[in-house]
């Protein structure tokens, strides 16, 4: 009994017909860090809610640490910490207040509850804004304040929904510091993500998900690995597609060249060997007429991994700058 | 169901509602700028209506600000069980309620700790108004112990009325309407109850709302306190309109709260 999160045949669709979660089936090991990648709306924030039993399954199976989520929620609850897309921190409350309240809600006896609640502000760095509403706090800070409440009753497992999103490069980084250390010291995480860099980074295995199905699984470096091949992204520099179409057919002859999809405007080429196939793939397109704006080579990354299976591309603004209106101390985003 | 127990569990909800108020400048605005505008403006205003032939006999007191005093407590009571529900959508919008719902507790406590905060609220406003009123001169005629069943009678009523407001939280999840549902449906009925004239007084039609109005028997019973002391059938009256009310309101919101939380 290895696995601490067992899904099979997971189906959620809400009225009247919208398929959120259309049978997927996976499992979470203890210990590992398992990522769940995709794009927004693909499912992730739906399935997280069926694990942390804040949603009922249409259909299908879920344990977790062996309970069913349905019929043995309060059992659930007790072993699962969970840090949802919305932070929800009381900005009332001081930061200090928030994590008393929370003890008390797992029912910590009272004698360790000012141990326990110096000891997580120490470990998401909030010892000196303590005592400050939280409504003050920064974007970064109220996530770190929402993940200190998900680690009250030191769970086995925590869930954490799109810990970064909305975050600047340097509050993210910090997150994910924290996160490995949580599982260093042997809390499961299960996290879901829009972000490529951060399910690489993150991730001991991961499952892409889009419109509600699982299309890829493995760990990051397998699922590279099944690309099976280096990538030239090529963008032409007439439009309409035609130079594309004309590139297409003469790169497909190319040995070597495992595969060729759309990317974009231009095309995204798998090849083996890549570096020593780009003269020849530049001679091709030149015999083409095909007029290359750019052309960039790479080691295959999570988005082409994505693109594989799914035949598109995630969309996802890489976090810019931090998006004051979504995250900020305003308070609330609706769902 | 959880590792606690409910009242305990309710009482940690309970306390964090309790910060919460006493943090909300609304909170000093409804509990004491509200009733001092009330009280000295309609008294003002209004005071010539203890003037009208036959109001001495038909209420006990020549002072309209006696009479008035237990409209201000009402008054009070509403307003105050108005807001009961908003607690709950900014809950909702903000995910905390969300945290409170995968924590090991009795998730009914979410709903009592919130309800008997609102109680706790009405018992403080409630005071202030009494206060206030005996700075204003009104004396309370059934004394220490009239004053007690007062205070019990706000804080029942108070938390029966509240089920209204959060029934139609729990049931718009949306403030605004919450807000503006909850005040277009209690608000006239404190002016179409004996809580601001004697029955008498009203127009026919407006007597024959008031009659069946459930304000109107809560005012009778403050009216009775404040004015001429404990009329048993007065008393039995309000505590039975409390009890019917509070037995709908109680069904409908945690019915509707159950709908709510469950997955």
């Amino acid at each position: 009994m290895n696995a601490i999160v067992e899904v099979d045949g997971l189906r959620k669709v809400f009225e009247p017909d919208i398929r959120a979660v259309d049978g997927i089936s996976f499992r979470v090991d203890r210990g590992e860090v398992f990522g769940f990648l995709g794009p927004n709306g693909a499912g992730k924030s739906t399935t997280i809610k069926v694990l942390t039993t804040l949603l009922r399954p249409t259909s299908g199976g879920v344990r977790v640490d062996g309970h069913d989520v349905v019929r043995e929620a309060a059992a659930v609850r007790r072993v699962i910490g969970y840090a949802a897309q919305e932070v929800g921190v009381d900005d009332d409350l001081t930061g200090r207040e928030n994590l008393v309240l929370q003890c008390r809600l797992y029912h910590l006896p009272p004698g360790q509850i000012p141990d326990r609640v110096d000891e997580l502000l120490k470990t998401v760095d909030l010892g000196e804004a303590a005592d400050r509403p939280a409504g003050t706090y920064s974007g970064g800070m109220r996530k770190r304040l929402d993940l200190a409440m998900g680690l009250i009753h030191k769970p086995k497992l925590l869930f954490l929904d799109e810990p970064t999103t909305g975050l600047d490069p340097q509050n993210r980084r910090a997150l994910w510091e924290y996160i490995k250390g949580l599982n260093d010291a042997g809390t499961t995480i299960f996290l879901t993500t829009q972000y490529m860099e951060e399910a690489d980074r993150l991730a001991d295995r991961l499952a892409i998900i889009d419109r509600g199905r699982i299309v890829a699984e493995g760990t990051p470096a397998a699922l590279k690995a099944e690309i099976g091949a280096d990538v030239v992204q090529i963008a032409f520099r007439e439009d309409g597609g035609e130079a594309a179409g004309r590139a297409r057919s003469v790169l497909a002859q190319i040995p070597g060249i495992t595969g060729v999809q759309d990317f974009e405007d231009g095309l995204s080429v798998y090849a083996q060997g890549g570096p020593a196939l780009v003269p020849q793939i530049v001679r091709a397109l030149d015999a083409a007429h095909a007029e290359v704006a750019r052309l960039t080579l790479a080691g295959p990354s999570l988005d082409d991994v994505f693109l594989k299976h799914t035949g598109h591309t995630m969309r996802v603004e890489e976090v810019r700058r931090p998006s004051r209106m979504l995250m900020g101390r305003g308070r609330r985003r609706r769902r | 169901m959880s590792d606690g127990n409910v009242i305990v569990e309710s009482y940690v909800v309970f306390g964090r509602w309790i910060r919460k108020t006493l943090r909300t400048p609304a909170f000093l605005f409804f509990s004491l700028v509200q009733p001092i505008v009330w009280f000295v403006l309609f008294t003002q205003s209004f005071a010539r209506i203890a003037d009208i032939p036959g109001f001495l006999a038909l209420t006990g007191t020549d002072s309209y600000l006696t009479y008035f005093s237990a409209a201000v407590i009402l008054q009070t009571i509403i307003a105050s069980s108005m807001q009961s529900g908003m607690g709950m959508v900014t809950d909702m919008e903000s995910g905390f309620l969300d945290k409170l719902r995968v924590a090991p507790i009795h998730r009914i406590s979410i709903l009592t700790g919130k309800v008997a905060s609102d109680g706790f609220r009405i018992l403080i406003q409630t005071l202030v108004i009494v206060a206030l009123g005996a700075a204003l001169g009104v004396r309370i005629a059934s004394g220490v112990p009239g004053l007690l069943v007062i205070l019990a009678l706000a804080v029942l009523f108070g938390m029966a009325w509240a089920g209204i407001s959060m029934f139609i939280a729990l049931a718009t999840k949306n403030s605004e309407a919450t807000l503006m549902i909850s005040m277009l449906t209690t608000f006239p009925l404190l002016f179409l109850s004996t809580a601001v004239m004697p029955k008498a007084f009203l127009p026919e039609w407006v007597q024959g709302v008031a009659t069946y109005n459930p304000l109107s028997y809560i005012a009778d019973a403050l009216h009775a306190l404040t004015i001429s002391g404990f009329e048993w059938g007065a008393l039995g009256g309000a505590f039975a309109i409390v009890a019917v009310v509070g037995a709908v309101t109680l069904l409908a919101t945690t019915a509707m709260f159950r709908r709510a939380v469950s997955a």
